[in-house]
């Protein structure tokens, strides 16, 4: 029988928390609050109520339910909102962390084991939460010939490049990070790094497992690029715009998929390798190569690599969805909001307050946000799903495929999106 | 004017910072609350399936698919030219699609080559 930790005190780790406990008490007031003090009186604050909110005034308003909802209102018209909670980071990672786990089950009902089962009272429900603990308290062992700086800084990097792929997303009307015309062409340029932060990772690992899986990434997804950029043209031809907010409006009578069912399959295909999933995993052949470029990340930069990945999956589905299933169009499933509510706001607490400025959201954005999260779901299931259904192909026929196949189908779409447009079917004096 | 078209792309640019200033503490977190105890040169050893490793980790790697990064290099840059013709389709004439269908016409027949050049392993 094995010990877990023979050498474990309890003195000592209760001694290690109250160090680190301190530390944080200590940084936290000499550096924390000055910097607080500093950030709310130097930055611009917005006016509310015809009263420009102080620091003091904003302090005062927090304990008031009534006035804390201008407040909140104006930090969700902020850039700040956007990237860190609703269509930005907060929501990625939530949708992100809920794929793990909807895969761990869904793998396991596959290949009819149990999955994730004690951890939780229903159904391993904490499992991830648990993960998380784990690998965030577990050492991190770089090895000795490693190049350092490199090494930690690429799994913080690929989360980085991740989220500013998210930022790109249109997720309901008017609710996306950046909103630039040529959208399109900033994801192919975030999805350009990816491959450089790979084999960045592999290469200063300095060990062989690491380096051969980076040199396949790198091909892999210098390979499939190409299908990817070509089959993404149907759509931006019939469109005649790369703004994504746009192309994700034009479809409010049929999505593209309808007419170009060719660019989405190609698509489809190179998502999968784009994302090294199962049948193009080879980066991460675990029979082959330990865990390919992965191999020397060790608890946190492994977690940290592997919510990237997941954030990548959610921001290829939405991409998808956004170029192909209609983004946010749907039929109005969400009830208006009663009238009373709109014009007096809610009656709260023992003492009768009249809370006015709800509902904090429109019924278009709700609606649309409820569409794109059911499609962007149902995308993401068809991902996950060839894990438990297709073995790994080798590279000879992985590039093979994705040279001649995907790119003669991405052209095969873009003569069809023409002969639509020529042909009088779409575009001016057609359908639309 | 060309701040302005900066200035759309600083929110991508707040989202990247956003994101390394959300998950490095992760990592600071981490190296605080992990034990780092009883170091031994073996531990530090690059993994390679319980043997000592043996030679360089960045070995030298038979580079047989070499030709698709070249190829690579060429016909992104070309497919993205295709994007400058795509989004502007609806205002151009129809004439304008001619030169294109030339234009389609040589990348197919440089990639043909291309992929004719990679497939024979002998000359790699």
């Amino acid at each position: 029988m094995s010990v877990i930790a023979p050498n474990f005190k309890l003195s000592e780790f209760i001694k290690s928390l109250i160090d680190n406990a301190f530390w944080f008490l200590l940084i936290g007031v000499l550096v924390g609050l000055p910097a607080v003090f500093i950030v709310l009186f130097v930055i611009e604050l917005p006016i509310i109520n015809g009263e420009l909110l102080t620091p003091f005034l904003a302090l005062t308003w927090m304990t008031d339910p009534t006035r804390i909802l201008p407040i909140v209102h104006a930090f969700m018209a902020t850039d700040l909102f956007r990237v860190m909670i609703f269509p930005g980071f907060g929501f990625a990672a939530l949708l992100a962390a809920g794929t793990i786990f909807a895969e761990r089950k869904m793998l396991a009902k596959l290949q009819l084991r149990v999955g994730p089962f004690y951890c939780g009272k229903f159904e391993g429900i904490l499992q991830l939460m648990g993960d998380g603990l784990k690998l965030i308290s577990k050492e991190i062992i770089i090895p000795a010939k490693a190049d350092k700086p490199i090494f930690w800084a690429a799994p913080v990097l690929f989360v980085a490049a991740a989220a500013s792929f998210v930022a790109f997303i249109p997720v309901a009307p008017g609710w996306v990070v950046a909103d630039v015309d040529v959208g399109l062409l900033g994801v192919f340029a975030v999805i350009g790094f990816f491959p450089i932060i790979t084999i960045l990772s592999a290469w200063s690992a300095n060990s062989k497992f690491p380096f051969i899986g980076g040199i396949r990434a790198l091909f892999q997804m210098v390979s499939f690029e190409i299908p990817l950029i070509l089959s993404l043209l149907g759509v931006v031809m019939l469109t005649g715009s790369l703004n994504l907010s746009f192309i994700a409006a034009s479809q409010s009578s049929f999505p593209w998929i309808v007419f170009l069912p060719i660019g989405a399959i190609v698509f489809y295909i190179t998502m999968l390798a784009e994302l090294e999933r199962i049948p193009f995993d080879l980066p991460e052949a675990e029979s082959e190569i330990v865990a390919g470029w992965l191999t020397e990340l060790s608890g946190m930069m492994y977690g940290l690599v592997q919510l990237g990945t997941y954030l990548k999956l959610y921001a290829f589905a939405a991409l998808f969805v956004v170029l192909f299933l209609g983004g946010w169009n749907g039929p109005m499933v969400v009830p208006p909001f009663p009238a009373e509510l709109l014009a007096n706001g809610i009656e709260l607490g023992p003492v009768t307050a009249n809370v006015s400025g709800l509902p904090l959201f429109t019924q278009e954005m709700l609606n649309g946000t409820l569409w794109f999260v059911l499609k962007t779901v149902a995308v993401i299931f068809f991902i996950l799903l060839p894990r438990g259904v297709f073995p790994r192909i080798r590279i000879d026929m992985l590039l093979n495929l994705g040279w001649t196949k995907l790119i003669g189908l991405a052209f095969v779409n873009i003569f069809i999106a023409l002969g639509l447009l020529y042909s009088g079917v779409l575009g001016p004096g057609g359908l639309q | 004017m060309v701040g302005e078209l900066a200035g759309n792309y600083s929110t991508v640019v707040m989202m990247f910072g956003f994101a390394i200033v959300a998950m490095a503490p992760a990592l600071i977190i981490s190296r605080m609350i992990s034990p780092r105890k009883r170091s031994n040169p073996v531990k530090f050893l690059p993994m390679e399936c319980g043997q000592v490793p043996s030679g360089e980790g960045r070995t030298h790697f038979m580079m047989q698919y070499y030709p698709y990064i070249l190829m690579f290099v060429v016909f992104d840059v070309m497919a993205i030219f295709l994007y400058a013709w795509g989004s502007a389709l609806l205002e151009l004439p129809k004439t304008a699609t001619l030169p294109m269908m030339g234009f389609l016409a040589i990348m197919f027949g440089a990639m043909a080559f291309a992929l004719y050049q990679s497939g024979r392993r002998r000359i790699w």
